[in-house]
């Protein structure tokens, strides 16, 4: 199923939270639009997700039962956004799904999607602790790859480097 | 604290180990009573163990012999391939993308092409190229299986399979040598094709060699899939229910091996695949619970034994209509891909490895995300380990077929 029908899919399901798809287009030179490449993304409202997910893995002819990915994007480092980003793939039906949810990084908090799919566990974790995102709900916030006591969210583009660690240079 | 041993059965005899006491009761007679003082033990397994196959550690809680629970830890051997990625050009990312999986690298490489390719609407892979892709993928899908076959025998007790497993792994390295000069870390693939035609012959031998690896094919399953005490220590054991593989996001042979008939290269197809499963060239082979029950252990690894056949005859079809052509698209020496963002998934030996790239329209990415498959499986050990066997553990780990490269990234 395409983007556009997976939205009026769930449109019709009276899901909440839909903000409209953000479909590839190519490169305008007349208005100066370079265009946007790659893959369709759905758009969400963030305070939204968990029944929104609920909606995607359970809708009969929708049947997202697999979240392949959640993980986020931090565009600019001078920028006040971030984007959190979950994959889902349907089994039956063959089709892929991409969500996009917005988050100001002044306040950078979602509801935990470990409720819906199992498999949010580890990817939310590793995302928490990469970008400082604090995922309510979670049943087990601890670090992943990171030591327990990292400073700071290295995946964030105003992420400085450390210039020792434990007393050890790392310049 | 743990003296809630009832349910197993060394309690109810007493041996001969324990300490003999006398204690007064309050009516001031004395009586004689049986006491050991137990507790649960936490074992650390890893970060050097060799079942963990890299720097993993587990840490088990184990009452006896039973494991009451499980922790992982990983993070030993992160290495920031997500943060690299956002600060080199998108070439010079190509080799770093041989090091997460690094028992599939050409499957890496072709994962990270994709992913950059799907940014650039243009461009065109020739035919060839798309073909020495797919013949190439197929080998070291072959080759990471060789050690998946061999270590998951070395875990549990049986040194010759891996010693056998090693000799066809060595030929099909040579093979990548002749073909890019390297044996392990290959970046072969490249954004918009192949770097380097086949050089005169090799063709000739990959046949060779799928005819020669048919028949030790058979050696193989016969010395340690159908072996009757590798049966026993895997058929049972660390059983994964079809609704518990989905919930967790498994893929690959872990989910096939608890009986879903998914398949990328089959249900989503890419490169040559849909083209091959049309003329038949393969199948996708799933669980059954044959030896025991579906989703154990016997059941993912024999989905590996078979997927080795079945890649021995995707590289024959591809042999088979491979003509001379092109090997590269065209491709400028700094590429610019232009702004946008895609996700890319494909069928790796362990599971789907996907892709996500962001494009401003720059010569760097602004986001490289990698969702390796090793991730995302070895998480359901910890739902696996409480209730079985300490010695049941090595092999619950060693059935996920885990590279630490991947999980840690």
């Amino acid at each position: 199923m395409e983007l556009q029908a997976i939205h009026d899919t769930l449109k019709a399901a009276g899901v909440a939270g839909l903000l409209g798809c953000d479909e590839p287009r190519p490169a305008n030179k007349k208005e100066k639009d370079p265009g946007r490449a790659g893959m369709p993304f759905l758009l969400v409202d963030p305070a939204e997700i968990v029944p929104l997910l609920t909606a995607c893995r359970d809708e009969p002819r929708l049947q997202f039962d697999l979240l392949i990915d959640l993980t986020a994007s931090d565009p600019a480092a001078d920028g006040d956004d971030l984007w959190v980003l979950i994959q889902l793939l349907s089994l039956k039906y063959r089709h892929r799904l991409a969500i996009k949810a917005h988050l100001p990084k002044s306040a950078l908090s979602i509801a935990s999607a470990t409720a819906v799919y199992r498999a949010a566990n580890w990817h939310e974790r590793e995302c928490s602790e990469m970008f400082g995102i604090t995922f309510e709900g979670h049943p087990d916030p601890r670090k992943i790859l990171l030591p327990d006591d990292w400073k700071g969210f290295p995946l964030r583009k105003d992420y400085e480097f450390p210039t020792e660690y434990h007393g050890i240079s790392c310049e | 604290m743990s003296n809630s041993t009832s349910n197993t059965p060394e309690k109810e005899h007493k041996s001969s180990y324990r300490a003999e006491e006398r204690r007064t009761l309050s009516s001031g007679e004395e009586e004689f009573f049986f006491d050991v003082k137990t507790s649960d033990m936490e074992v650390n397994m890893g970060p050097q163990h060799p079942a963990t196959h890299g720097v993993m550690r587990v840490l088990i809680r184990c009452d006896g012999e039973l494991v009451t629970g499980s922790q992982v830890h990983l993070g030993y051997l992160h290495r920031c391939a997500e943060k690299i990625g956002e600060n080199v050009e998108w070439l010079q990312y190509l080799p770093y993308t041989d090091r997460y999986d690094y028992l599939a690298a050409m499957n890496n490489n072709l994962g990270y092409s994709m992913a950059v390719e799907a940014l650039m609407p243009g461009l065109e892979i020739p035919r060839r190229a798309v073909l020495l892709r797919t013949i190439n993928v197929e080998l070291n899908r072959i080759a990471s299986h060789l050690v998946a076959y061999g270590t998951y025998g070395l875990d549990i007790g049986a040194i010759t399979p891996f010693l056998y497993a090693f000799r066809e792994r060595e030929w099909i390295q040579a093979l990548f040598e002749k073909i890019c000069g390297a044996r392990l870390t290959y970046s072969y693939i490249r954004i918009g094709g192949v770097f380097n035609d086949a050089p005169p012959g090799w063709l000739k031998e990959v046949g060779h060699f799928c005819d020669v690896f048919e028949e030790k094919w058979k050696e193989y399953r016969d010395l340690l899939a159908l072996n009757h005490i590798f049966i026993k220590r895997t058929a049972h054991v660390g059983v994964i229910p079809k609704d518990m593989a989905i919930d967790f996001g498994l893929t690959g042979p872990m989910l096939r091996g608890s009986g879903v008939d998914f398949d990328l290269r089959r249900d989503m197809p890419y490169m040559a695949y849909g083209e091959a499963y049309e003329a038949g060239a393969f199948k996708v082979p799933v669980g059954s619970g044959e030896k025991g029950e579906l989703g154990d252990s016997w059941d993912r690894f024999y989905v590996r034994v078979e997927e080795m056949m079945e890649s021995i005859k995707l590289v024959r079809w591809c042999l088979g209509v491979i003509e001379d052509g092109p090997i590269i698209g065209e491709i400028p020496k700094v590429i610019k891909v232009p702004a946008g963002e895609a996700y890319v998934g494909i069928e790796n030996p362990r599971g789907e490895l996907g892709h996500y790239v962001h494009s401003d329209g720059g010569k760097v990415a602004v986001r490289c995300r990698v969702r390796g498959p090793s991730f995302t499986n070895i998480a359901v050990v910890e739902e696996l380990m409480p209730g079985t066997l300490l010695a049941d553990s090595v092999a619950i780990i060693g059935s996920t077929d885990i590279v630490i490269g991947e999980t840690d990234r």
